[in-house]
């Protein structure tokens, strides 16, 4: 067997033997995840080239995180129709409102993604599952194939291979390393990788913090990302999940198309600034500029452990009269967990609002939006003109420290000036 | 396999352009995006027209689009891809994100998606041949070839069979079959 990367390892068990890059294949998924803005479309083109049943509906799992609180008479029909076309699909696992939460979130703490599935789903940030080392691929209309026919083509990615060391310093999250990495990455080199996490500062980054390494290379055209499966996960997923935990890994010298190492100690915060998620400046950059909006969520930050940052910040005091600042946990299981931490206390006492888990107001403004002119700082995934509302609205993107402080200050502010003084 | 190597074969006028042509904007306007417009015959009338407002009338069936890298970058919607299909026309680029490769692939649109450099090799209005099964481009007007590698044999029949529909279709009728 010749040296193969983690990516390649997960997609050769799926085919039953050694794939090579650039390959095509079929492999079937463990896991199908469609969201609820594409499942009715998703059961209206089943039903339009005649698919009458699913090929393994057990695997196929329906969402309900980017609108869990219809917004409008058309949304509860639409609504009403997913739940028609679970039942004729027979579809294994359907979450409806208020079950679950965010569909690149609570599969994993739920226990249904383990080190090395291979999942595919309706929605970009499926890549999330990395998290835990499993490989998660977006699809778009194809997934309906998938559905229908237990697989669709995709050509096997190359790897890069990011290795970290060192611990980060007061102030400064995972999310700031995430938005310098996709920065500094040539988008051409990416394009259509798989970017892998591995080295020793990975004892010290959690499942939640995970999540949010794994989300953001898609932003430059990454196919998607992983982590490399270890005794954090492991430990993770024991009081989750009942079968044996394998952990599978690249070989040392698997042919990654592009390493790079970074020392974490030498990371500061970075915003990413309109119109692209790339587009990353030192905070000194941006420093001082007022906002009108913030929010912490997203598949991207939405986890306990990102609550609990911005919570830090939070305690004990209150934001600026002129800021809306909206908190959204991810999950249920998250919801439940941060009231029972005193979070939700915390931010409410701090004059936030907090909105029902799922995605919040990062999945188009739905709800939660921008007026004209109106400047955001959030911990949402992209800052495309208009994402959130209004196209001339700005969308600062940052980690959920940053954007608690900047709620307090009503400008942007760098936390590591708050952080001495929390705990 | 049924089909013939000339089916994978065009010759044709080339119009070339240059880096970051930009999906949505560039290749088509985006109100067809939020439209949902689909109809290649609805879509080739506004092909490219944020480039050249001209280009629909000039691009006859067989020319061939060359660009830079980054082709088709933005948003991947497939309306840029039907509106090509649409005229006719095939496309050879520098490079091309992975979503919107597979966009071009499903609206059956044939491409080579790897020619480093391509665009210092032709001018505007060349005549230019592009063999997609072997990666030979062939610029009759400066009698220059240049071979790049071509796409997959297995995405190279799924373009052949009109793309992702006809596709999905195919293999639907497979599994009943069996």
């Amino acid at each position: 067997m010749s040296l193969q990367t983690l990516t390649q390892k997960i997609l050769s068990a799926k085919v039953g033997r050694d794939v090579r890059e650039g390959e095509i294949i079929f492999p079937e998924p463990d896991l199908i995840v469609v969201h609820d803005w594409y499942s009715a479309n998703a059961g209206r083109t089943l039903r339009q080239f005649g698919v009458e049943r699913l090929y393994a509906p057990d695997k196929v799992m329906f969402v309900t995180d980017h609108e869990p609180i219809a917004v409008s008479a058309e949304s509860a029909a639409k609504q009403a129709e997913i739940r028609d076309i679970a039942r004729q699909f027979a579809i294994g696992h359907h979450f409806d409102v208020g079950r679950g939460g965010h569909g690149h979130l609570f599969p994993v703490e739920a226990g249904f993604v383990t080190p090395g599935m291979f999942v595919e789903a309706y929605d970009t940030h499926v890549p999330n599952y990395g998290a835990v080392g499993a490989l998660g691929f977006p699809m778009l209309n194809e997934i309906v194939e998938v559905m229908a026919l237990g697989s669709v083509w995709i050509r096997v990615p190359a790897t890069i291979r990011i290795r970290l060391r060192g611990r980060l310093t007061p102030g400064v999250l995972i999310r700031d390393f995430a938005q310098k990495l996709i920065a500094d990455l040539d988008a051409d080199l990416v394009n259509y990788t798989v970017v892998e996490f591995s080295g020793p500062a990975m004892e010290h980054i959690s499942v939640d913090e995970r999540f949010t390494l794994c989300n953001t290379p898609i932003e430059i055209g990454a196919k998607s990302a992983i982590a490399e499966p270890d005794d954090v996960v492991r430990e993770y997923l024991s009081e989750r999940v009942q079968c044996d935990i394998d952990l599978p890994r690249s070989d040392a010298d698997a042919p990654f198309v592009h390493a790079a190492e970074y020392d974490l100690t030498t990371i500061e915060p970075y915003v990413a600034v309109p119109p692209i998620p790339d587009r990353v400046v030192p905070i000194s950059a941006v420093a001082g500029r007022p906002v009108d909006h913030a929010f912490v969520g997203s598949c991207a930050s939405g986890s306990l452990n990102d609550l609990r940052e911005a919570a830090r910040y939070l305690k004990g005091r209150r934001i600026d009269p002129r800021v809306r600042l909206f908190i959204t946990p991810g999950t249920q299981a998250i919801l439940r967990a941060a009231i029972a931490q005193g979070l939700m206390d915390i931010f409410s006492c701090a004059g936030a609002i907090i909105t029902a888990p799922g995605c919040g107001p990062c999945a188009g403004g739905r709800i939660g939006a921008l007026g004209r002119g109106e400047v955001s700082i959030n911990t949402g995934t992209r800052n495309d003109p208009g994402r959130l509302g209004a196209r001339d609205s700005e969308i600062y993107l940052a980690s959920p420290a940053t954007v608690a402080v900047s709620a307090i200050t009503g400008r942007i502010t760098d936390p590591r000036e708050f952080a001495r003084g929390t705990s | 396999m049924t089909d013939s190597s000339a089916d994978f074969i065009r010759r044709g006028r080339c119009w070339v352009f240059g880096d970051n042509v930009c999906n949505d904007g560039d290749m088509i306007p985006f109100h067809f995006v939020l439209a949902r417009e689909q109809r290649p015959e609805v879509l080739k009338d506004h092909c490219m027209i944020g480039l050249d407002p001209e280009f629909p009338r000039k691009a006859a069936p067989g020319d061939l689009v060359i660009a830079g890298r980054r082709f088709a970058q933005g948003n991947a919607h497939i309306q840029a891809f039907f509106a090509l299909r649409g005229l006719g026309l095939s496309v050879a680029v520098e490079s091309i994100p992975r979503s919107s490769l597979r966009n071009c692939i499903s609206a059956g649109v044939l491409i080579l998606p790897e020619c480093a450099g391509v665009t210092a090799t032709v001018h505007t209005g060349e005549d230019v041949e592009i063999d997609f099964r072997t990666g030979r481009l062939t610029n009759h007007t400066r009698g220059a070839a240049h071979a790049y590698r071509p796409l997959d044999e297995a995405l190279l029949q799924i373009i052949q069979r009109g793309g992702w529909e006809a596709h999905f279709r195919d293999r639907l009728a497979a599994r009943r079959s069996a």
